[in-house]
């Protein structure tokens, strides 16, 4: 009996570990600073198998049974707890006091473990042996955990099915222990079931972690998800309660119907109110048809071009009913030509001259995006545009990142353009800058759609003032070879990420 | 019941270390990804050599293709710029016979589904006031844009080098430039600046004669000895009586002799080393001062535009076999095409290929000293993905502090599109631990699985578990890649080596003792600028 229960150490030793390696390894992916989050875990743990071994005094009678029931308790509250901390880690006021009391509770079961199974195995060998063996057997089992977790488990299980893989090894230790005792066990009958119930829990948790880890991504979305997919570019999920549809495109929100009248209004109209000749339009980017949907609210629009990079976007707004009826149709009106493809590399080979030109593309994060607000991307807008043409351009936030937005205006300056910038309140978004481009000083226009929700000659006129904390601040002109922009947006945007 | 045996423990611990290796077998699963070795035409090379076998025999029987006034050898840089002076200079009955199927020589580049990507040189620096060809060429076809004959001039800002342009692996992640900056002590740290400090101040140091210390191209450097002199010693011993001997500056330092020379700062001399660091003088308006122009296809750009430009005059897969002095004192120029020997009758010859070749294919040519030409192995190797890492993200040029290779250059990096698909990178890795010989023999001899299980190491310490990213390696050994300026050779040897045997005329940056375009360049244009003397005085 001996072999088997010194086996027990090992397993437990090993599983003990690798539920303290999960712990550290999920804190830091969600808290970051992983130093910090491996040394408060390993602490706590430590400390905790103290508090386990202390308690191991008050355990009188029945220590075998007590033992089995320990073991059994590791392998729930272990095996479950990767799940546990992911699932919730969205839900719980302080991620913390979870994180340390799952921790703890694992700790104090351990160190529970092995004083019960040395006083088991006491009356079976000496002393010096009986301790000599379980500490060899309990640090041999900590470094193959140590090895085979960075090694094998993470990268070829992951996080939540190593949780319930070693959960599955404590309860088979359990069920072993209760055959092991069966004279000594008055009546195994209760344990039996348990570890058969726990058996199934954590093999159907092993076989579904796929499911498991997809809930937990999703509960990042307040609402329910109606339609997701990836496209080689991005990841697009729709979400909607009833009332309010959603757009993010990598977890970026891209519009809520609740406001996104605001975004596009103001970003189609001041332009299109000061061309009343405008008839040929080029949007760039903006695959859900949104800006489109204003334009085509102007009779003078004979054709536009849109032009955006992912054909599941597209397909998507002109197709799926629920989407179209928010662009109504527009992707479908047939002054409107949909291209699918790179906007730089289109604009390079277009020979088109166009009176309107919409950029709206996604926020300089990287550097390839980096390159569609350089200089010499808008040097070559200008070769599409007529002489008396407008262009405009989403800017990002001049209040989130004022840096970044006065970089975007100072670039389209160098560029050879007269610069009108304004910015509008969407509250989805929070404060939203713009940038009207003309080869002539700009006039605001009067010419404005009928029936207009948000925008009118006076309303434009405030956005054209910015108040103190959004004035233009000195930045360099964003360049290909100095991507200037990205590195100003991610350190501005890095900002409010942290909070 | 008896306690455990030592036996028993130490059978337990054997069970659990075949325990670990099976997981280990089960982690390295077999590489999939395809494996090639391409040009330099070795066939091309073989035939040649037993064309010369038979001598004078083979050369009996020829086509007469009637004559030219001057026959290019060599579609290298070297050959094209000659050709772009001549058709400059409103001259056009001339011919460039090239051995490969492409011209290009150092400069050759390649394509496949993902991208084009370069096969040897891929960048060159922002030109300096001095480089004049450079600055003609660039205006010309549209790298610079204006002001090409002012300190700075405006360049094409897609051609220039697309930020983040160098990173190196360093400490277990990636830092933003390739000079060590994360954990320098500090008596590293004043090094490295006393070093850039003293090369900086060079870089601006003009001799008694007026001519910059180091210039581009080397021969317009001034002829003060305090400065040439430093040939006359190895930068390694120019470094140590200078007491730069920190392990980071060193590293860097070897790092930049390898990839612009192909040999240890033991191998070249301090003249050379220090030119590196001091003649790259260019500015720019709208760039910083070390930025450099590149494309997907490196320096393959500017051989495609070339070509277009003489394209009527280029002859391809035409290996010249000799060159005979006829009566007359002009030349008669033998090549195959097709398996057939031609023969062209020319009034002049710019021979650009190599000098260590002339021996074999200029009559009566004797070369006293063969120069030094350092062998390297170019991979092009096509990845699923954009290769990860922690640190700063993936730029142009990416260099890992540890390993023997100069890491990799990314063709993709200056596309326009916002597409995040495959890529390919360059590898570049010069075989500068072995002497030439030795390390030409490994080169021409080890099997390619050799060479792509080495490359492929050297990357897994860069990107762990990349090897699972690849789809494809290519390689190409270069034999004879660069000219390596040893000590004593800018300032003596290469200056007794002749510019002209009669009228056959050399041009190749051997004749410079760098390899790199702006010298391929000037020594071609040099070459042409002779022949038009030599035709306008006849």
């Amino acid at each position: 009996m001996i072999y088997p229960l010194l086996l027990t150490a090992f397993v437990i030793s090993t599983c003990g570990l690798v539920y303290e390696l999960i712990a550290g390894t999920i804190a830091s992916y969600l808290l970051g600073d992983s130093v910090t989050q491996f040394s408060t875990v390993i602490g706590v743990y430590l400390f905790s198998m103290g508090v386990g071994s202390y308690l191991s005094r008050f355990v009188v009678k029945n220590v075998i049974a007590t033992f089995i029931r320990v073991e059994l308790l590791v392998g729930l509250v272990g095996g479950i707890s990767a799940s546990l901390l992911f699932l919730l880690f969205e839900h719980v006021e302080n991620f913390r006091i979870l994180l340390y009391s799952l921790v703890s509770i694992i700790g104090i079961l351990i160190g529970l473990e092995v004083p019960l199974l040395m006083r088991i195995l006491q009356d079976k060998l000496e002393f010096k042996d009986l301790v000599s063996q379980v500490f060899t057997f309990d640090y041999v089992g900590a470094l193959l955990a140590s090895l085979l977790f960075p090694l094998v488990l993470v990268p070829y299980l992951g996080l939540v099915r190593v949780s319930f893989l070693f959960g599955l090894f404590n309860v088979l230790v359990a069920f072993w222990s209760i055959r092991l005792f069966k004279n000594e066990l008055k009546s195994s009958t209760f344990l039996n079931t348990m570890a058969v119930v726990l058996v199934l829990a954590l093999t159907g948790g092993f076989a579904f972690s796929e499911k498991i880890m997809t809930v937990a991504e999703t509960s990042t979305f307040p609402d329910p998800i109606i339609f997701s997919t990836s496209t080689p570019y991005q990841r697009i999920v729709i979400t909607g309660n009833g009332k309010d549809i959603r757009l993010f495109l990598n977890g970026n929100l891209q519009f809520s119907t609740r406001d996104e009248y605001r975004y596009h209004e103001a970003l189609v109209h001041p332009g299109m109110a000061a061309l009343p000749q405008a008839s040929d339009i080029l949007v760039l980017g903006g695959g859900d048809g949104m800006a489109v949907r204003e334009l085509l609210k102007y009779p003078q629009v004979k054709s536009i071009q849109l032009v955006d990079l992912d054909q599941k976007m597209t397909q998507l707004f002109t197709e799926q009913e629920i989407l179209t009826r928010i662009n109504k149709n527009s992707l479908k009106d047939t002054r409107v030509k949909v291209l699918n493809g790179d906007a730089f590399v289109w604009l390079r080979k277009n020979d088109r001259k166009f009176d309107f030109i919409v950029v709206d593309f996604p926020d300089p994060s990287n550097f390839s995006l980096g390159k569609l607000y350089s200089d010499t991307f808008y040097k070559t807008l200008k070769k599409s545009l007529k002489p008396n043409g407008l262009v405009v351009i989403q800017s990002t936030s001049p209040y989130f990142a004022k840096n970044s937005y006065w970089c975007v205006v100072n670039t389209l300056k160098a560029s050879g353009f007269y610069t009108t910038p304004y910015h509008a309140y969407v509250p989805a978004f929070g404060d939203w800058g713009y940038v009207i481009g003309s080869q002539t000083p700009f006039c605001p226009g009067k010419n404005y759609a009928p029936a207009l929700t948000y925008l009118s000659p006076e309303s434009f006129n405030a956005m054209l003032e910015f108040p103190k904390d959004m004035l233009p601040t000195k930045t360099a002109v964003n360049r290909l070879n100095n991507q200037e922009l990205v590195h100003l947006f991610e350190a501005e945007w890095s900002e409010y990420e942290a909070h | 019941m008896r306690p455990i045996s030592r036996a028993d423990f130490l059978k337990g611990l054997g069970g659990l270390a075949v325990l670990g290796l099976g997981f280990q077998f089960l982690r390295v699963r077999p590489a999939q990804f395809r494996v090639s070795m391409v040009g330099p035409s070795r066939q091309v090379g073989h035939r040649l050599r037993d064309l010369m076998k038979d001598g004078a025999a083979s050369l009996s029987s020829f086509v007469d293709c009637g004559s030219k006034t001057v026959v290019i050898v060599g579609g290298g840089m070297a050959g094209l710029s000659a050709g772009w002076w001549l058709k400059k200079n409103g001259f056009q009955d001339f011919l460039i016979l090239e051995l490969e199927p492409q011209v290009g020589g150092n400069s050759s580049f390649g394509e496949n589904a993902v991208s084009k990507f370069p096969w040897g040189a891929h960048y060159v620096p922002l030109a300096n006031r001095e480089s004049k060809y450079v600055r003609q060429l660039f205006l010309e076809l549209g790298i610079i844009e204006a002001d090409h004959d002012k300190e700075k001039p405006r360049y094409n800002e897609l051609y220039l080098c697309h930020d983040p342009q160098e990173r190196l692996l360093k400490d277990g992640s990636f830092q933003e430039g390739l000079v060590p900056k994360r954990g320098l002590k500090p008596a590293e740290e004043d090094e490295m600046k006393r070093f850039f400090d003293r090369v900086h101040e060079l870089r601006e140091t003009r001799g008694s004669d007026g001519k910059p210390a180091f210039a581009i191209p080397l021969d317009l450097s001034s002829e003060d000895a305090c400065f040439r002199n430093l040939d006359k010693i190895s930068f390694a011993r120019w470094l140590k009586e200078n007491n730069f001997v920190t392990r980071p500056l060193q590293w860097y330092v070897n790092y930049c002799c390898r990839d612009d020379y192909g040999a240890t700062a033991e191998n070249v001399s301090a003249w050379a080393g220090l030119h590196y660091f001091a003649g790259r003088r260019g500015h720019a308006v709208n760039a910083e001062t070390n930025s450099v122009v590149t494309w997907p296809e490196g320096n393959g750009f500017l051989v495609s535009r070339l070509r277009e430009m003489l394209a009527d005059k280029i002859v391809t897969n035409a290996p010249v076999l000799r060159l005979i002095e006829d009566k007359e004192g002009g030349n008669l120029c033998y090549f195959t095409s097709d398996g057939a020997v031609s023969r062209y009758k020319a009034k002049f010859a710019i021979f650009c290929a190599p000098r260590f070749l002339a021996p074999y294919l200029v009559e009566n040519y004797k070369l006293e000293k063969k120069p030094t030409y350092a062998p390297w192995l170019v991979a092009n190797i096509t990845l699923k993905k954009v290769p990860g890492g922690r640190g700063v993200g993936l730029a142009w040029d990416n260099v890992s502090y540890y390993g023997d290779s100069l890491g990799y250059v990314v063709a993709n990096h200056q596309n326009i599109t916002t597409r995040q698909s495959r890529v390919v990178v360059t590898y570049y890795l010069p075989l500068s631990q072995l002497p030439p010989d030795a390390a030409r023999r490994k080169l021409l001899n080890s099997p390619e699985k050799a060479w792509s299980a080495a490359i492929v190491e050297d990357l897994e310490t860069m990107h762990p578990g990349i090897t699972a990213d690849i789809i494809s390696i290519d390689l190409w050994p270069w034999g004879h890649g660069m000219i390596s300026p040893g000590v004593d050779y800018i300032w003596q040897e290469r200056r007794q080596l002749p510019l002209n045997q009669g009228a056959v005329h050399f041009a190749h940056s051997d004749m410079s003792g760098i390899s790199n375009f702006e010298e391929a360049q000037y020594q071609g244009v040099q070459a042409a600028e002779r022949v038009l003397a030599q035709l306008e005085k006849s």
